[in-house]
């Protein structure tokens, strides 16, 4: 437990009468992808956003590298190295693909009103060696001929990767991903799956959350189950098949072939 | 002399647009509280500068400061101001939540100004404040005026140019990311709230440099200059000029005021209705935000996109490019429905989008 990454203990939330999250806990260590799955209304919707502090818990713990998350604000808990995505791409509509990773990039000291003002030089030679990176990740992406173009007018396929794209800018310890493959064809998937594994391979902690089986198998080290609000299984994938909660959980579903 | 006085007018209220514009152009708070400032940062400048009031006139503090320090001092407290309202008002309300929270504001300052009297006098309002430093300037009435002119329109230049600079400067890119999408970018970690009251106070000091300026412009000040259809032009001036673009918000108030203006002074003006040129200009200017909003509600300068001159050349059509994952799986669903409507529905759904974003 000492070297998990992500610690989350006795974690509860509920709306009205609605247990979403009971007594949730479980943890992921540094390093590797981690699938987050069960059925709709699971809950795991709820615990990504009680971990990137668009929620308050009603009791438990949540620990990022030792640092307690409950209380925090979203732009802190981000400030300590995590980024999380949404269900539906969230790009910044009318600022152009450059602009949308630029703001990934994170200068936080720079976008002060008084530096802005007093060092608009300064700020734009360390900008140079930003766009740069920049422009490295867009051609990884396949995103550089886009890169002046309103994030508005990419198509849906090119939101997600302008997604991935922002998530490489801001070189996070943890990622979340909320459905990565909502709504993605097959050759669109492979590539998010090889964008997750190579977030991996830079050292980035992974959490997917996700029901796309078969990708859930193909890029993740462990996975944690829940059902109706509880964490119900965690481990390796293989290790799920014979689980009969599981199974029941996913009503019989052949977990080996989605 | 008339060219001198409405191209002044005009310079204050551009220097006011280029503070809404902050607010509302690129953190996208749609404030109606902003006129309020203006009218406090006037009486201030009033009320600071004319001397005590001789009874049975009664206002507050009845200070003998030179009209620039008193200038100062009443942008010191239209910023205080702000930072009470905007401290409510932008902590959890966003859009039309907001929009009412400050009309509430603004209707609640305007009724206590009118009706308690010791304040600025209540209806009469404040006066007397005629010309301040002309004596000590040895220039002739006119002179003044013309003197009005260019310090109006070199504080316009310098408004501009400090607002061009942050407007492309990471604070200004910042803000419109919190605009455009306020969880993403707490999700990335920009304090949404903090990034909104920055921008609110930056602007509402620009209203109470305006309005300090139009108390010397204007010599009397009362409840009648500050009602809330002053507002509404401001607000077609920058949408006709262009959200979000400095040059384009000048250029719009100049154009609005000094059009309508002029449009509507040659007009016979019944003597029985003497209020139908102001009621005409309000059905124009109603008329306008209708037409730009329906046609072009980018504006006619639109804000400037952040792009990269770097060493590789944007593509001919970029939009015609896709990815190569894309462009391997089926053809023309990939095609970016933005730029390639295939039907009159996704036309006017990409209208709807666009009407979406901007307004």
């Amino acid at each position: 437990m000492s070297d998990a990454l992500l610690e989350i203990e006795n974690l509860t939330k509920s709306f009205g009468g609605v247990h979403a999250v009971r007594e949730c806990t479980f943890s992921v260590p540094e390093g590797g992808v981690a699938g987050l799955i069960g059925p709709n209304g699971a809950g795991k919707s709820t615990v990504v956003d009680l971990v990137s502090g668009f929620g308050l818990p009603d009791s438990g713990s949540i620990r990022l590298a030792g640092e307690q998350l409950i209380g925090k604000r979203p732009d802190v808990i981000s400030r300590l190295g995590l980024i999380r995505t949404f269900q539906t791409p969230r790009e910044w509509r009318n600022l152009t693909v450059i602009d949308n990773l630029m703001l990934a990039r994170r200068r936080f000291a720079d976008e002060s009103f008084w530096r802005s003002m007093a060092h608009a030089r300064r700020i734009r030679r360390a900008e140079e060696a930003d766009r740069v990176a920049v422009r490295g990740i867009l051609d990884r992406f396949g995103l550089a001929e886009l890169k002046n173009e309103l994030a508005v007018r990419l198509s849906g396929g090119q939101k997600r990767l302008l997604e991935f794209a922002r998530i490489a800018a801001a070189e996070p310890r943890l990622i979340i991903l909320d459905e990565p493959m909502g709504g993605v064809n097959p050759v669109l998937g492979a590539r998010i799956g090889d964008a997750v594994r190579q977030f991996a391979a830079e050292g980035r902690t992974v959490i997917v959350v996700e029901h796309n089986l078969p990708f859930i198998e193909r890029t993740c080290d462990q996975v944690v189950v829940m059902d109706l609000g509880e964490v119900i299984a965690q481990g390796p994938f293989s290790g799920l098949r014979g689980n009969p909660r599981v199974i029941e959980a996913y009503l019989g579903m052949d977990l080996g072939h989605g | 002399m008339y060219w001198v006085s409405i191209v002044t007018e005009a310079g204050i209220f551009a220097i006011l647009a280029l503070g809404l514009d902050v607010i509302w152009g690129w953190a996208g708070d749609f404030d109606l509280m902003f006129y309020g400032y203006l009218a406090l940062g006037s009486y201030m400048t009033f009320v600071l500068t004319i001397g005590k009031p001789t009874p049975p006139v009664e206002y507050i503090i009845g200070g003998h400061l030179p009209v620039l320090v008193s200038m100062v001092v009443a942008i010191a407290v239209v910023v205080a101001f702000a930072a009470i309202i905007g401290a409510i008002a932008l902590r959890n309300l966003r859009e039309i939540y907001f929009a009412v929270t400050t009309l509430g504001a603004v209707s609640a300052l305007y009724l206590i100004v009118e009706n308690y009297t010791p304040l600025f006098d209540g209806y009469n309002g404040v006066y007397g404040l005629i010309n301040p430093g002309q004596t000590a300037l040895n220039l002739t009435y006119n002179g003044y005026r013309i003197l009005l002119l260019v310090v109006v329109l070199l504080l316009l230049a310098l408004a501009y140019l400090l607002v061009q600079r942050l407007s492309r400067s990471p604070f200004g890119r910042m803000l419109r990311s919190v605009r455009e999408d306020e969880r993403a970018a707490a999700a990335y970690g920009r304090n949404v709230f903090f990034s909104k009251y920055r921008a609110y106070l930056f602007g509402a000091a620009f209203a109470g440099l305006a309005g300090g300026l139009f108390a010397i412009f204007v010599s009397a000040f009362n409840p009648s200059a500050w009602t809330p259809q002053e507002l509404l032009v401001i607000y077609a001036a920058i949408l006709v000029g262009g959200r979000g673009n400095p040059r384009g918000v000048i250029l719009g108030v100049f154009v609005i005021y000094i059009g309508l203006i002029e449009l509507t002074r040659f007009l016979p003006s019944p003597a029985s209705r003497p209020d139908f040129g102001p009621a005409l200009r309000q059905v124009l200017i109603g008329l306008m935000i209708i037409l730009m909003l329906r046609f072009r509600p980018q504006g006619f300068f639109p804000e400037r996109p952040g792009v990269d001159p770097g060493p590789r050349p944007a593509g001919r059509r970029p939009w015609r490019l896709r990815v190569p994952a894309m462009a391997a799986s089926s053809d023309t669903a990939a095609a970016s429905p933005a730029t390639t409507p295939a039907s009159p529905e996704a036309a006017s759904a990409r209208q709807a989008a666009d009407e979406g974003g901007a307004g």
